[in-house]
């Protein structure tokens, strides 16, 4: 199956495969050049990480794709067809957005706040389907005590988890997720991802795009990396490929130790040290 | 064990029986209004025998009834329902909970044109008066017949309701008020047909009008005489004694229109006072279009009701807090809540201001607050205790 698609992606002979396309994004927030001619393919069925210091883009990148910012040149186009082109009611139905964090002054249940991922569904009325798609979604992850709290009154942690079931219950293809385990503890980031990952698998041609910080998560739960530096795109590719000492190096300017991946154990990456090299020449120079 | 869609369902249930419970009240309030009053020919028990026609009503009476109290519980009805909805489309489009109606400076508009009217003699509506005499008088004919034949099924009484000319020296000041905060909400709309304009420009803006027409207001009174300054001082006090039956009948109208509308936004309301731009853009909402047209109903809203009735600003702030309190952010119950809570208040305010010194009148305005303002606060540092 992964050959083929291999396969099929070299030759492009299959355009079937692709869920998203991004073509030569570009994005400044003023004189700040944030994306500079970013080019990448989402397929479908695959978990995608973006890997990127503070600052990189992430973010950005991730509001372009749900058009929340218009982009100063390209393209971005969902299962063929320019983002451009749909109304928001059809791009929520098939893209889903989880904002780094979300904290409001009107607070709502919980069970209201997922019933929000219905939005594009619905016409006014909530139907019995709607219900049931928001309970199940919250029963997925482990929210159901949590289902008639005051969303503002819940830990950052579990609001997190709240805005990541009203994704989920919005059932779109493409999930993009800026940061969505930032605030959470370390059992419930991987229960997050593992849930993801379980949609991603089961779910019918879904993909995802994670933006996150930790790199042994991504290199974990990843079926692809994208690693932004500088403006642009320096590595896209299998946690193997892009996840090197050398890209590390570049990008996050720390050493580091990469594990090979094993039968039993994902690869791993244990960070040593800041990379002092540069700053030395850079005073250098100063 | 109950699932979790039964209890979504059984709370959901339970908050419009909290509504309707508080329409029966309104209701039961509405009818006990009609019966109290300053006069002595009426009593409360008299005025039901007359209106439901057991007993002749002499003409004081049947004055007293259709001219005066009528109007009145229907104004303090459909005033506080607007308003009230007003209040609470403006809070959650804008995202911000200290917004009422009269921060856009709507009111402020309209307390130019007032003034305007009051100090200068000008009346915006004199040269177009003709054409507005004609509409009006054709609006009216149009609403007084049906009215009148339901009046003759019923009671078997014809309204005795005499054409009222709308440029007449009483009018002025309305159409003056309610034109000018008409032009607030055209820079409103103006305004929001730049794509950058942001929820905090709107809020800017309104108190920058707010500013200017104070200022130009504060300008006129320096010249104005003792009685045009009581004059105006009375208008800003926010009263529900100026609309005749025909106007509060009209503006029922128009609000009852206009109120569908408010109940069509409220998911879009949900999801934008719920996470800002960026998440209701993800649900399908656009942010920039829909805080505009709802900016612009409520606008609307608010300048018809207060160009009749003079300043009332803080039932559009309490009501909706206090729905809160009641059913929670959920527009799809808060706006009817909130319509219903603003009718209850504004009756409540205006009944006891009538009986409270009678036959002193203490105008709505100062009630509401006067009332309203600590049983506000109470209710906020109840909540704030509990949690
Ligand atoms: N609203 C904004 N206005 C101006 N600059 C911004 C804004 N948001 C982000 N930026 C800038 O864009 C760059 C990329 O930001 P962002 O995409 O949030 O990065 P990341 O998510 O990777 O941490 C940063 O340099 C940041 O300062
Ligand atoms: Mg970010």
């Amino acid at each position: 199956m992964n050959n083929y698609k291999n396969y099929a992606q070299n030759y492009s002979i299959i355009d079937n495969d692709e869920l998203l396309s991004v073509e030569n994004l570009h994005f400044s927030w003023g004189e700040n050049k944030v994306l500079n001619g970013i080019n990448f393919t989402i397929p479908k069925n695959e978990l995608v990480a973006v890997l990127g210091i503070n600052g990189a883009g992430k973010s950005t990148m991730l509001k372009c794709v749900n058009r929340i910012l218009k982009p100063e040149k390209g393209f971005i186009k969902l299962l063929n067809k320019d983002i451009n082109d749909l109304n928001l009611v059809e791009l929520a139905k098939n893209i889903s957005y989880v904002p780094q964090s979300v904290l409001t002054q009107f607070s709502m249940d919980v069970f209201d706040v997922v019933l929000l991922g219905r939005r594009p569904h619905i016409n006014w009325r909530v139907s019995e389907n709607d219900r049931e798609i928001v309970s199940n979604t919250l029963k997925f992850l482990k929210l159901e005590d949590f289902a008639f709290r005051s969303f503002n009154k819940l830990s950052g942690g579990e609001r997190q988890r709240v805005i990541i079931a009203k994704a989920v219950a919005q059932d779109s293809k493409l999930l993009l997720m800026d940061e969505p385990t930032s605030d959470l503890d370390l059992k419930n980031q991987i229960v997050v991802m593992k849930n993801i990952k379980k949609l991603i698998r089961e779910g019918k041609d879904k993909s995802a795009i994670i933006a996150i910080h930790d790199i042994n998560i991504a290199a974990r739960f990843a079926d692809r990396i994208l690693l932004l530096h500088q403006n642009e795109l320096i590595g896209e590719g299998t946690p193997e490929e892009v996840l090197n000492e050398e890209n590390i190096a570049t990008v996050y300017g720390v050493s580091c130790v990469v594990e090979k991946r094993t039968e039993y154990e994902s690869m791993r990456i244990i960070i040593k040290d800041e990379i002092k090299q540069k700053n030395k020449r850079k005073e250098e120079e100063e | 064990m109950e699932s979790i869609s039964e209890i979504h369902i059984k709370k959901s249930k339970f908050q419009i029986l909290l509504i309707l419970a508080l329409s029966l009240v309104t209701l039961i309030l509405a009818i006990t209004s009609m019966g109290v009053g300053s006069s002595e020919n009426l009593g409360f028990f008299s005025t039901f025998k007359i209106v439901l026609g057991i007993d002749q009503s002499n003409d004081i009476q049947s004055s007293i009834i259709w001219r005066i109290r009528l109007p009145r519980v229907i104004i303090a009805i459909v005033g506080g329902a607007a308003l009230a909805t007003a209040g609470a489309l403006m809070q959650g489009s804008l995202g911000n909970p200290l917004v009422s109606p009269l921060t856009l400076g709507v009111a402020s508009g309209a307390a130019l044109g007032a003034a305007l009217g009051i100090i200068i003699g000008f009346s915006i509506s004199e040269p177009i008066g003709i054409i507005i005499d004609f509409l009006w008088n054709l609006i009216l004919n149009i609403i007084i017949y049906p009215v009148n034949m339901i009046s003759m099924a019923i009671f078997s009484v014809a309204l005795d309701i005499p054409p009222i000319p709308f440029t007449g020296a009483e009018t002025v000041i309305i159409t003056n008020a309610f034109i000018f905060s008409l032009f607030v909400v055209f820079l409103i709309i103006k305004l929001g047909n730049y794509r950058s304009v942001s929820a905090e420009s709107y809020i800017l803006v309104g108190i920058a009008i707010t500013f200017i027409c104070g200022a130009i207001v504060s300008t006129m009174t320096y010249f104005a005489s003792d009685s045009q300054l009581s004059q105006l001082t009375h208008w800003s006090f926010g009263s529900l004694a100026r609309t005749s039956l025909i106007q509060s009948i009209s503006i029922s109208i128009i609000i009852i229109l206009l109120m569908p509308n408010a109940m069509k936004w409220a998911w879009d309301l949900n999801s934008l006072s719920l996470g800002g731009d960026d998440f209701a853009i993800s649900t399908g909402v656009d942010p920039i279009v829909t805080r505009k047209k709802i900016l612009i109903l409520s606008a609307f809203m608010t300048s018809i009701i207060i160009s009749f009735t003079g300043l009332i600003g803080f039932l559009g702030l309490a009501a909706p807090h206090m729905s809160r309190l009641i059913v929670g952010n959920d527009y799809r119950k808060l706006i009817p809540c909130s319509a219903v809570f603003g009718s209850l208040l504004m009756l409540f305010a205006d009944t006891l201001g009538r009986t409270l010194f009678a036959p002193i009148v203490i105008p709505v305005g100062i009630m509401l607050s006067i009332i309203g303002g600590p049983f506000f606060m109470y209710l906020l540092l109840q909540k704030r205790r509990k949690y």
